[in-house]
C-alpha cells in the first residue's frame, strides 16, 4: 500500500492504528517527507492480508483527514520497487 | 503540525489587514473564535492547565454561557445531547490529564454515532511535554482512535486556524468529534488580534461526495423493478435533514419504511407507510420481512450487527441498494448491488426524480399482519399486565400524554429498547440515545444538553436504575442552572438487560446484576428537585401528568417488574428471521 498524506505529528500513528484495529499484519514499512515539500509525506507498507480487507482498509485510511490517497497493489515485489523509488528521491 | 494548520483555504478581507492590531491572549483568541463560529453554550469543568481560558471566559459572560458540570463525562454527553437535537456543534472544555481522559468515553460515543463536537482540553506548558509533568497526559495519541481529528496547539498563532479547521471537520461529511489540545503557554501568549476566518476547504479532506448519476440510475432501475421493496432509514437521514425527502420518496414509490434505533423520528411513526423499528429488539414485521423483500434500500445506515443479526442469514434473497455519505461503510458489512455515495438529502432528491410512482399496499399489508401477531403475543400483555407495572405501559402512557412530540432521551438497557419500541416519535431529532457505543450514564447529562438547546421543548429522560447512578452527579448541574428536565427512572433493582441474557442464555445465573439502590426520591430532593415514587398502576397516569406539567425539573421513579424481559428478540448469532416473540422453551 502506498499512502500519500500531509506530514503531521502522529500521522504514522493514525495510519498504523487503522491497520492494527483490523489486525492487518505490517511486514515492512518505510515513511518519509517528500523531498520537494516537507509538508507532505509518503508511506509504503508491505501488508499481509486479503484483497477484500485491503479494499476496506483503503477507504478507512482515506477517511483520515491527513491522508490524501491510499493505493494498493498485489505482490511483495512492488514494495521494493515503490520504496526504492521514494528513497531515491530523498537521496 | 504547521503543515496541517497552514494548508487550509480560507477567505480574507483585505481592508482588515492594514488596521493596527491590539494584542490579546491565546485564550481570548480561542474564545473569539468560538463566538465567530456561532457558539453560545459551553459545557465544561475547569482545572489548572485550562485556567487561563477560564480566566478569559470571565469577561465573556454576555457572549458565552458556560455550564459547569460535575464530571467531564457529563460535559461531553451534555454536548452530545445539545448537538443531537439542534444539529449544531457541541462544545466542551476540560483540563489536562484526568480531565481530558474523562472525555474518552464520550468521544468514542460521539464518533460511532456521528455527533459533531469540538472539545478543547488544556495541556501543560510546551516545555514540559514529555516530562511526566503534573496532570500531563498524551491526549492526542490517547484520543486518535476516538476522534474524527485532533491536534495539539503549542503556539497562540495556531489557535484560530485549529478552531476553524476543527469546526469544519466536525460538522461536514460524516460528522464527528474533534479535539484541540492547547498548551498553557499558548493560552497565555499575547499576539496581535486577527480577523477570524472560517475554514471552507482542506486539501486532503473531501467531505461532500459528488453525486454520480450512473449510481442513481442503477439504483433506480432496481427499485423500479421491485415487487417487494423495503426502505431501512438510519440516522443519516436525520443528520442530512432529509426527512421530507424520505417521506416524499416513500409516498411516490409506495415503499414501506422501517427505522434503525438512531433513525427513529426520521419518518413519522403515524405515517401509513411506517412499518416499525428494526433490529435486535425491533418489531416483528420489519425483522421477518427483511428476509422476504426483493430490494432492500438502506439510507443513512451502516448495517450494524444489532440490525443484521447473523450476517450470513441477512437478506440473502434481496438486491441491496445502499445510499450513504461514508464510502467506508458501503460494502463494509453487506455487499451491495447498487450503491450511491452521497449525502442522503441529495441522493433521495435524485432518486425521487428517477423512480417511478408505485403502490405496494399488499406488501405493506404483510407487515401489518406480522405486527398484529406481535401485538397479540407481546404488546397486549405489555400494555395490560396483571401484576407489577411494566416498562411498556409507562412508555405507552408517556407517548400518549406527549402526543409523540417530546424529546425523549434514553440511557442503555431494557428501558432503551422498550422506549424505542413504544414511544411513537413523530418528529426528527426527538430521539436521543447512545446507539453504537451503548454508553450507560448517557441519558441524564444528554437530556440536560438537549434542554439547553431547546428550552421551550418538553425533554424527558428515561433511565434505568443502573445507568442513572453512573452520572447521577449531574443532578447538581440541573439544580444549579434550573434545567427543566423531566427524569423517569424505571427501577427494577437489576441491570436488566444483562439479567435478561443471564436468564435466557446462562441458566439464570444472575452474576452480579442485582442492585441495592438508595432512596432515589430523597436523593433528588437533596438537589431541590421535586420527586415522586410510583408503585401502583392507579397512580401512574396522574404522576406522569404531574411530572409533565411541572414548571421546572421533576424526578419520577416507577417501580417495575424485576424479571420482566424485552421481546421480540433476535438472539445473538441468530438471523433476523429467527426473531423470538417469547422466551425459548427450556430443554428438559
Amino acid at each position: 500500500m502506498e499512502i500519500h498524506s500531509d506530514n503531521n505529528f502522529s500521522v504514522i500513528n493514525r495510519i498504523v492504528n487503522i491497520l492494527n484495529r483490523r489486525r492487518v499484519r505490517i511486514k515492512k514499512l518505510v515513511a518519509h517527507e517528500q523531498e520537494d515539500d516537507f509538508k507532505r509525506g509518503v508511506a509504503v507498507l508491505l501488508l499481509f492480508t486479503t484483497e477484500d480487507m485491503m479494499e476496506k482498509v483503503k477507504h478507512q485510511l482515506e477517511k483520515l483527514i491527513e491522508v490524501e490517497q491510499a493505493l494498493y497493489y498485489e505482490g511483495s515485489g512492488l514494495y521494493c520497487e515503490l520504496s526504492a523509488k521514494h528513497t531515491e528521491q530523498i537521496v | 503540525m504547521d503543515a496541517l494548520l497552514t494548508k487550509t483555504k480560507t477567505a480574507v478581507s483585505p481592508e482588515v489587514q492594514d488596521q493596527p492590531k491590539k494584542k490579546i491572549s491565546g485564550s481570548e483568541v480561542l474564545l473569539n473564535s468560538l463566538v465567530a463560529e456561532g457558539v453560545d453554550i459551553i459545557f465544561g469543568y475547569p482545572g489548572g492547565a485550562i485556567m487561563p481560558v477560564y480566566d478569559a471566559l470571565y469577561g465573556y459572560a454576555d457572549r458565552l454561557n458556560h455550564i459547569l458540570v460535575r464530571h467531564e463525562q457529563g460535559a461531553i454527553h451534555a454536548a452530545q445531547g445539545f448537538a443531537r437535537v439542534s444539529g449544531r456543534t457541541g462544545v466542551v472544555f476540560a483540563t489536562s490529564g484526568p480531565g481530558a481522559t474523562n472525555l474518552v468515553t464520550g468521544l468514542a460515543d460521539a464518533l460511532i454515532d456521528s455527533t459533531p463536537l469540538v472539545c478543547i482540553t488544556g495541556q501543560v506548558f510546551a516545555h514540559l511535554l514529555g516530562t511526566d509533568a503534573f496532570q500531563e497526559t498524551d491526549v492526542v495519541n490517547t484520543t486518535i482512535p476516538v476522534t474524527k481529528w485532533n491536534v495539539q496547539v503549542a503556539e497562540a498563532k495556531d489557535i484560530a486556524g485549529a478552531v476553524a479547521k476543527a469546526f469544519y471537520i466536525a460538522r461536514t461529511g460524516r460528522q464527528g468529534p474533534v479535539l484541540i489540545d492547547i498548551t498553557k503557554n499558548a493560552q497565555n501568549e499575547m499576539i496581535e488580534e486577527q480577523e477570524y476566518v472560517k475554514c471552507s476547504e482542506i486539501r486532503t479532506y473531501k467531505p461532500k461526495p459528488v453525486l454520480q448519476s450512473t449510481q442513481v440510475e442503477k439504483a433506480a432501475e432496481l427499485i423500479n423493478s421491485a415487487k417487494r421493496p423495503y426502505i431501512l432509514a438510519g440516522q443519516g437521514v436525520l443528520l442530512s435533514g432529509a426527512s421530507k425527502e424520505l417521506i416524499a420518496f416513500s409516498e411516490k414509490t409506495g415503499i414501506p419504511v422501517a427505522s434503525t434505533l438512531l433513525g427513529l423520528g426520521a419518518f413519522p411513526a403515524d405515517h401509513p407507510n411506517y412499518v416499525g423499528f428494526l433490529g435486535m429488539h425491533g418489531n416483528y414485521g420489519p425483522n421477518i420481512n427483511t428476509n422476504e423483500c426483493d430490494v432492500l434500500i438502506a439510507i443513512g445506515m451502516r448495517f450494524d450487527d444489532r440490525v443484521t443479526g447473523n450476517v450470513s442469514k441477512y437478506a440473502r434473497q434481496a438486491k441491496i441498494v445502499h445510499l450513504d455519505i461514508d464510502k467506508a461503510e458501503i460494502n463494509k458489512i453487506i455487499k451491495t448491488d447498487a450503491n450511491i455515495h452521497a449525502d442522503a438529502k441529495e441522493g433521495l432528491q435524485a432518486l425521487i426524480q428517477k423512480c417511478n410512482a408505485g403502490n405496494h399496499a399488499a406488501w405493506i399489508e404483510t407487515f401489518t399482519k406480522l405486527n398484529q401477531v406481535e401485538f397479540d403475543k407481546v404488546i397486549h400483555k405489555e400494555f395490560n399486565p396483571s401484576d407489577k407495572l411494566t416498562m411498556g405501559e409507562v412508555i405507552n402512557h408517556l407517548s400518549n400524554l406527549t402526543n409523540g412530540e417530546a424529546v425523549v432521551v434514553t440511557d442503555v438497557g431494557q428501558h432503551q429498547m422498550v422506549t424505542s419500541r413504544y414511544y411513537k416519535y413523530k418528529n426528527p431529532r426527538t430521539n436521543v440515545t447512545s446507539g453504537g457505543a451503548g454508553t450507560m450514564g448517557f441519558a441524564l447529562p444528554a437530556a440536560m444538553g438537549a434542554k439547553m438547546a431547546l428550552p421551550q421543548q418538553q425533554v424527558v429522560a428515561v433511565i434505568g436504575d443502573g445507568g442513572y447512578q453512573m452520572t447521577v452527579q449531574e443532578l447538581g448541574t440541573i439544580m444549579q442552572y434550573n434545567i427543566g428536565v423531566k427524569i423517569i427512572v424505571l427501577n427494577n433493582n437489576f441491570l436488566g438487560m444483562v439479567r435478561q441474557w443471564q436468564q435466557l442464555f446462562h441458566g439464570k445465573r444472575y452474576s452480579f446484576t442485582e442492585m441495592t439502590n438508595p432512596n432515589f426520591v430523597k436523593l433528588a430532593e437533596a438537589y431541590d428537585i421535586p420527586a415522586k415514587k410510583v408503585e401502583k398502576r392507579e397512580e401512574l397516569q396522574t404522576a406522569l401528568k404531574e411530572m409533565l406539567d411541572a414548571k421546572g425539573s421533576y424526578f419520577l421513579e416507577v417501580v417495575v417488574g424485576k424479571e420482566d424481559n424485552v421481546f421480540p428478540m433476535v438472539p445473538a448469532g441468530a438471523g433476523v428471521a429467527d426473531v423470538l416473540l417469547e422466551p425459548p422453551t427450556e430443554k428438559k
